[in-house]
């Protein structure tokens, strides 16, 4: 069997709603990495390294399983249904599937962007034994104004548009996704200290990082990744986000510290 | 209706999720190809709200990853690309008709989605599976008309000539640069080929946004472009200058999908057996 072969696509979850792909590790293992993904069209972009990013770790000797949250991607639910308290429900109910699926108790979750504070959140419950996070947003009330002003600026976009588009057109809506008014204040809401600190972040934001310290780590905790990653350029709005130097920081960081 | 998630294919290296409508076992079943390389939920999800919306209808749905893109991995197979496509295909209406028991389908495909059901579509033999196809922002060609009505209105705008200019300067600056596109099919050839699709009884439908404005700016360049084909009554042509490429806006989205919705529903009705009206 091929390795693309054992990975296997299946639903899970409370009335199968949940949409993953569990990746074998083909030996034993003692310990599991769940992917958290972002939202929105963060999830999108980075489908392809988190594919990448299992199939790596996986080669390794980790089992891994990459899922969908209520609402993304493949699971059920539309996208104006996201709202961040049922993701925090759906990476729990994603680490039981790991655990069942694996038979490893110890989980390391792994998560880019908003996939980074709902991993951390969710850590106790979930059980985690680590978490490590990749440009997490960390400040809920910047990242609503950035992507409002995105959202605007892409209304405006005649690369994109053969005449702008009015301000109407888009209410409740981020880059292409519909935003429920809860999810918005959620996420608007963010603010660390959550029920983890992460061993490791990964920082590809270059100028523009925040103070990373917030999340109660020092800086021997932070990793800086180059190139800087585009998310908030709108003309790579629709463009993979692939970081080989990112794969092996996860996959090295991962081996040292769970050894 | 239920979705459920399959690997299959002749090397089991194909992901997809079928929607599978309870009712009835005779429809006609869709199957939506990869826009470039993002993966079967498509720009911004619209594949799910579009086979969701279908099955809800009654129409089973795939939607699916090609060979390498998305969830799924190569066949090992010594192929072209495009028998590699026509091949994931085929294995895509095994799978749909085995769940389904769907004998006759409908391809689905943005952009390079829709070159590659086109490269399906235009195969002499496909009307024996094939019923019809949606091309959203397909093949497209640069004619007079089109020339006429890009140029003519920017001939006396001095900003755009200055463009131009400096584009131009860039250019010769960077010297040439190596090529690795893929070259499309020859106009005369996709248009032999629509010409081919209805004469062997396959439904069309062309759906075109102001996305693609650098090829495509009229609703008449259909006909410029694909020629009388375009007028027979079995092919459907849609243009929305306002809607860009991907139809990043959810209303644009709604009004896509309704119209693909509205052309299934008249050209592959769903027959309620034992349903009296």
């Amino acid at each position: 069997m091929t390795r693309h072969e054992s990975e296997l696509p299946f639903f899970f979850g409370n009335g199968g709603e949940l949409f993953g792909i569990y990746h074998p590790a083909g030996r034993k293992a003692d310990r599991a990495v769940l992917l958290c993904a972002p939202l929105g069209q963060d999830h999108i972009r980075c489908h392809r390294l988190y594919r990448q990013l299992a199939t790596t770790l996986a080669g390794e000797g980790l089992p891994v399983l990459r899922f969908d949250y209520y609402g993304c991607g493949d699971s059920a639910g539309a996208s104006g249904e996201v709202e961040w308290g049922r993701c925090l429900h759906d990476v729990v109910s994603a680490a039981q599937e790991l655990r069942r699926r694996s038979g490893v108790p110890d989980i390391v979750a792994f998560g880019a962007r908003l996939g980074g504070p709902i991993a951390l959140a969710a850590a106790q419950p979930a059980g985690f034994t680590d978490v490590l996070a990749w440009d997490p947003v960390i400040d809920g009330a910047a990242y609503v104004t950035r992507l409002d002003e995105m959202q605007e600026a892409l209304l405006q976009d005649t690369r994109r548009f053969v005449r702008p588009r009015g301000q109407g057109e888009s209410q409740g809506q981020w880059l292409g996704f519909e935003v429920n008014p809860t999810l918005r204040r959620q996420i608007a809401e963010l603010r660390p200290p959550w029920g983890m600190r992460p061993s490791l972040v990964l920082d590809t934001l270059g100028a523009t990082a925040p103070d990373w310290r917030e999340l109660g780590i020092d800086a021997s905790h932070v990793r800086v990744i180059e190139p800087a990653t585009p998310w908030d350029d709108l003309a790579r709005l629709e463009a993979a986000i692939i970081s080989h130097p990112l794969l092996q920081a996860v996959s090295a960081h991962v081996h040292r510290v769970h050894a | 209706m239920s979705e459920q998630a399959f690997r299959f294919g002749r090397a089991q290296h194909l992901v997809g999720i079928a929607g599978l409508p309870e009712q009835p076992r005779d429809a006609v079943g869709v199957i939506v190809l990869n826009a470039g390389l993002v993966h079967h939920v498509g720009p911004f999800r619209q594949t799910v709200d579009m086979t969701r919306r279908l099955n809800t209808l009654g129409y089973p749905t795939l939607r699916f990853d090609l060979s390498t893109i998305g969830d799924s991995g190569a066949s090992g197979e010594s192929q072209t690309r495009v028998q590699q496509i026509c091949a994931d295909v085929d294995d895509a209406m095994v799978l749909l008709g085995k769940q389904a028991g769907c004998r006759r389908f409908v391809l689905v495909g943005l952009c390079a989605g829709a070159e590659k059901a086109h490269q399906v579509a235009r195969d002499r033999t496909s009307h024996h599976k094939l019923g019809g196809a949606v091309f959203l922002d397909g093949f497209a060609y640069r004619t007079l008309g089109f020339k006429l009505r890009h140029y003519l209105p920017r001939l006396f705008d001095a900003r755009r000539w200055g463009r131009w200019l400096s584009r131009k300067r860039r250019e010769i600056a960077d010297g040439d640069a190596p090529s690795f596109s893929v070259a499309p099919l020859p106009q005369d050839v996709v248009s032999e080929d629509f010409s081919s699709m209805v004469e062997r009884g396959l439904k069309i439908c062309m759906i075109y946004t102001g996305g693609i404005n650098m090829f495509f700016n009229h609703r008449r360049q259909f006909r410029e472009c694909f020629g009388p084909a375009m007028n027979h009554p079995a092919v459907c042509t849609r243009y929305s200058e306002e809607i860009d490429h991907t139809y990043v806006l959810v209303d644009d989205r709604r009004r896509l999908i309704e119209q693909v919705e509205t052309w299934l529903c008249s050209n592959f009705p769903i027959t309620h057996a034992g349903v009296l009206p």
